[in-house]
């Protein structure tokens, strides 16, 4: 609907209009205007090593192919049959030569090209023109092993559209030159809105209430820290804000990790802070300590990804990333801790659940419309600074976030183009070796 | 008598086979299915920590994912154990986190509690081993309800290794196979 203005925020005062959550027309409206746009993250290199391996993947709504061609090349190819739609793949993953439909077996390449078609001569006449019936192809692009794509010819570069916020994620993803493999992912299905499980990412202020019973026993059975409200107030930590991304990071040494326990953990080899300071350089390598993060629209936390399927309906992807650099006993433990705490039998992600649902469904009351939500914690603190890039927050415990994504949210809905779409100016110093895909 | 007969899928061999010491097939059957009934009752009366002491101290309760692979690659579907990010993978200590939360009031995943019912049956023993542990395979239905009016049917089979313990059983590794791809529940904080 072209000159429909969303203004779902007040960045005044943090009201949040809650309709965004169940409106068809919203929802509509974010298929094209955020999935059709936005560079999303679908998947890892590690999923597809070798020529012919395909890997079924989403973005947004649409069922994507994530095939790795014979040259090597990586190929994001829309799940649907130039002739009538039906699905080349239907397996989760696997390796093959060629794509071939189940209704017509009309068969495509691994980059997608139209190569055979039945009766092509005797009942086509010879005059179907297969060359224009390639499997639709998104744009693709990889930063340190992670693969995204999009529909948009006009999107800026992958670099671009994560701009600074590359500068905070290369302290997990970028460490070491041998890179991270990603495991699973656990699929499911939540009853919520794809914004509020993004939103919640950065959300400390319910740890220490939402989590509190898989905390306490942590803390009972295991040692591990108690998430208390006086700890997570006090607790040093910071959040930067680009492009709608958000990464949460502790400042070394000021930012103390002590009692600190990561939700993603990643067991980093000991000694590899000779690499990082090579890669990264050595402020970054040893300042620079990276907590929770979301990419805008529907990545959170690492490698989990929030796959609309509704207003009211989202399916959610749990992968685990562990690191090359690190040792199997290491690894292993990374994958056990991924397996407990989140992903659809996570004792702490089990725990969200119900609040997200009901946060989503708060938008189906008029009253409660009439109220709307409050995301103003912290209104008014956010600042720069000449070494840390993008908006900064030097507060743990935060609604920073929840602003900033609701605001770039604005900002996809309202534009026509990508032309519209404002990227933050980069600012950020990279020194050390490490780039997107170095 | 029943003398109950499968095939081990490893090893193709005949796997049970009782001997004149052993208990007969029958009796070993009826005394299986009898703690597995008593399993699902505590099951379902939320008695878990109960539940858990039917766990050995060593204990492994493992659930793999369920691969959408085609049936030529059927080696493939379930990932075995420590290939994979499963849903559970967990030892005792890890069992106890889960259970202590639910003591709490607090673990809103389970609060109010799910009400639930695991029907367990098609018990097979598949081996029984010179020191009397026993490999057994059950399948079982399992319905959650939840809150207001959340459902979700679980359906699958569960693979366990039990000792004999003290005139009962301990199972020291359970393995649950769920028949379903993308689980069709908003959260799993229930056990099987
Ligand atoms: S729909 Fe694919 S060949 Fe007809
Ligand atoms: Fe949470």
């Amino acid at each position: 609907m072209a000159g429909t203005k969303y203004e779902i925020l007040d960045p005044e005062t943090g009201w949040l209009d809650p309709s965004i959550y169940t409106d068809q027309e919203i929802y509509r409206r974010e298929m094209t205007h955020i999935f059709g746009r936005a560079w999303l993250l679908i998947g890892h290199d590690s999923l597809i090593p070798n020529p012919g391996d395909f890997f079924h993947t989403y973005m947004g709504e649409d069922p994507v192919i994530l095939s790795r061609g014979s040259d090597g090349s990586v190929n994001v190819l829309l799940n649907m049959c130039r002739h009538r739609g039906a699905r080349l793949v239907r397996a989760d993953d696997g390796n093959c030569n060629s794509f071939v439909c189940s209704y017509h077996a009309w068969t495509y390449g691994l980059d997608g090209e139209l190569e055979y078609v039945p009766g092509e001569q005797e009942v086509y006449y010879g005059e179907l023109d297969r060359s224009k019936l390639g499997l639709k192809r998104a744009r693709v692009a990889t930063y340190a092993g992670l693969v995204f794509a999009t529909w948009a010819e006009d999107a800026p570069s992958l670099e671009d559209y994560l701009g600074d916020a590359r500068w905070y994620l290369d302290m997990e993803f970028n460490r070491s030159g041998k890179g991270t493999y990603a495991v699973g992912p656990h699929k499911w299905i939540q009853p919520i809105n794809w914004k509020t499980a993004v939103d919640n990412c950065s959300d400390w202020y319910h740890v220490p209430v939402s989590h509190a019973s898989a905390a306490n026993a942590m803390f009972r059975v295991l040692g591990e820290p108690r998430f208390t409200h006086d700890r997570l107030f006090q607790m040093k930590g910071r959040a930067a804000f680009v492009n709608g991304h958000q990464v949460q990071y502790f400042k070394m040494p000021e930012d103390s990790l002590a009692g600190q326990s990561k939700s993603i953990p990643t067991a980093t080899a000991e000694d590899d802070t000779a690499e990082a300071v090579e890669r990264l350089g050595e402020f970054r390598a040893k300042s620079v300590v990276l907590g929770t993060h979301s990419l805008f629209p529907n990545t959170v936390l690492g490698f989990r990804l929030a796959i609309p399927r509704g207003p009211l309906k989202t399916e959610f992807w749990h992968f685990a990333l562990a690191s090359n650099a690190d040792t199997p006993e290491q690894q292993r433990e990374v994958l056990r801790v991924h397996t407990a705490r989140n992903g659809v039998t996570g004792h702490f992600e089990a725990d969200d659940v119900d609040n997200w649902r009901q946060v989503s469904e708060s938008g189906l009351s008029g009253t409660y419309r009439e109220l709307g939500q409050r995301v103003n914690l912290g209104i008014g603190h956010t600042h720069t600074d000449d070494v840390f890039p993008g908006a900064l927050s030097d507060r743990f415990v935060s609604e920073n976030n929840h602003r900033h994504f609701y605001r770039r949210w604005e900002e996809f809905m309202n534009a026509d183009s990508w032309a519209d779409i404002p990227l933050d100016p980069q600012k950020a110093t990279y020194e050390g070796t490490a780039g997107m895909n170095e | 008598m029943v003398v109950v007969t499968v095939i081990d899928r490893d090893t193709q061999s005949e796997v049970f086979a009782p001997t004149a010491s052993a208990k007969s097939a029958q009796e070993l059957w009826t005394e299986l299915n009898a703690f597995y009934i008593a399993e699902a009752w505590l099951l379902d009366e939320r008695k878990l920590h109960e539940w858990l002491d039917m766990f050995t101290e060593d204990l492994l309760y493992f659930m793999p994912r369920r691969k959408n692979v085609p049936s030529r690659e059927a080696d493939r579907e379930i990932p075995p154990y420590g290939t994979d990010l499963p849903f559970f993978d967990e030892d005792r200590k890890m069992m106890l986190v889960r259970i202590q939360r639910m003591d709490s009031g607090m673990a809103w995943a389970e609060e109010p509690p799910s009400r639930t019912r695991h029907l367990v049956g098609n018990l097979v023993v598949q081996r029984v081993e010179e020191d009397g542990t026993v490999h057994a395979k059950t399948a079982f239905l399992c319905h959650r309800s939840h809150a207001e009016y959340d459902t979700a049917l679980y359906s699958g089979y569960r693979e366990d290794v039990l000792h004999p313990v003290d005139g009962t059983w301990k199972i020291s590794r359970r393995t649950i196979v769920l028949d379903v791809n993308v689980v069709l529940d908003k959260n799993m904080a229930i056990f099987f």
